[in-house]
């Protein structure tokens, strides 16, 4: 990990130019919708002639052909080669929208559509701080503790989800994309925050909050999001190495899991279930759902 | 005497519950209750009996009552190349 201010760093190793890059690595050319992570490159391939290409300290270069759609590469950049950048010099990109409350991010995962970017603004919009949407990039640098930096990514929200929310919607995010950016009811956070909790969201009937124990913790760790893929190649564990890795965050990561419907008659209600649990008592109360 | 194969796993403890990977093949196992109570018992200075007494105290049932389900236990760690007589 680089002395830097770690938000800095990123913030200037996701600077992009236009040129000429590498259609491989390693001496492979890359296929179509692929992506190659090998010592401190990264390089996409968006269909047949749209490449994106990050090395370790030249920022983020994207290769131009013949018809493709710029609308989409903020998506790919913010995204993937975020993402990818982020593992390479370190840091730890996970599957995550968050807000912050009390100095801590409380964090919020699921598969795609399992409602993350929505939950949050929903709570935004209850008076939290945004912190992120998507991706949550987490500093492990300090052992003692695991920090999060500030969301580098504009919020994206589907026409249901605006309506739920009431965010202001801004332009769509690419050709056939059925996604808005989005502006949430508050600034983001500046400042990287300790993470507070992992919060898993899930579908059931009835509203409940409550804690992950044991090694469910560890095993809840095995995500197959891209930045999962990321991070693994370019840590490149060996299989006691990535136990140890796991073993830290199961060990340092409080996790929850949040069971509500998904039932938009009852989103308010589940929103002012996980507001009461943030700004509730201690996790300590036994009788705590 | 029993004897964990160091070589073969790597564990931590999380609340309550051992977490095993076995490194070979990758799996996890998950230890708790008597099976985390005999994962504890085998440190290298207890053989079978030993064990076996000591989580019948723990637990304050006979030997006899639990006997086969530690021996299948201890089987199955010793088939997952987990623990070795020393």
């Amino acid at each position: 990990m680089a002395d830097r201010d770690p938000q800095e760093l990123l913030k200037e190793e996701a600077r992009v130019t236009y040129g000429q890059v590498p259609h491989g690595l390693g001496g492979e050319i890359l296929a179509e919708d692929s992506w190659q992570l090998a010592g401190d490159e990264f390089l996409l391939r968006d269909g047949a002639n749209h490449y994106f290409h990050y090395r370790k300290g030249g920022g983020i270069v994207i290769e131009r052909g013949e018809g493709v759609d710029p609308s989409v590469e903020a998506l790919w950049v913010n995204g993937s080669v975020y993402s990818a950048l982020a593992c390479i010099n370190g840091f730890m990109p996970i599957h995550a929208s968050a807000i912050c409350h009390d100095g801590a991010v409380y964090a919020f995962t699921g598969e795609s559509g399992a409602g993350k970017s929505t939950l949050v603004t929903a709570l935004v919009a209850g008076g939290f701080t945004m912190f992120c949407d998507d991706t949550l990039v987490l500093d492990l640098s300090d052992p003692d503790q695991i920090m999060c930096l500030p969301g580098h990514k504009r919020l994206k929200l589907t026409a249901e989800a605006l309506a739920l929310t009431g965010a202001a919607q801004e332009e769509k995010v690419g050709q056939g994309i059925e996604k808005f950016y989005a502006r949430p009811a508050a600034v983001y956070s500046g400042d990287a925050l300790p993470l507070g909790k992992l919060v898993f969201l899930e579908e059931g009937e009835s509203l409940a909050i409550e804690d992950i124990k044991g090694a469910e913790r560890l095993t809840r760790l095995n995500d197959d999001h891209y930045t999962a893929f990321h991070f693994a190649a370019a840590r490149q564990f060996d299989p006691a190495s990535r136990f140890a890795h796991m073993a830290r965050l199961a060990g340092q990561i409080e996790m929850v899991r949040y069971v509500r419907p998904r039932d938009i008659a009852r989103f308010d209600a589940g929103v002012a279930h996980m507001q009461g649990y943030i700004t509730g008592p201690t996790q300590k109360d036994p009788n705590r759902r | 005497m029993l004897k964990k194969q160091l070589a073969m796993f790597s564990e931590t403890q999380i609340d309550d519950e051992f977490v095993v990977m076995v490194l070979d093949s990758g799996e996890f196992l998950s230890l708790s209750g008597t099976a985390g109570s005999i994962w504890s018992l085998i440190d290298g200075t207890r053989g079978r009996d030993a064990i076996l007494a000591a989580l019948a105290e723990e637990y304050a049932v006979p030997s006899s009552g639990i006997e086969r389900d530690v021996d299948e236990f201890l089987a199955t760690l010793a088939d997952a190349r987990l623990v070795a007589d020393a």
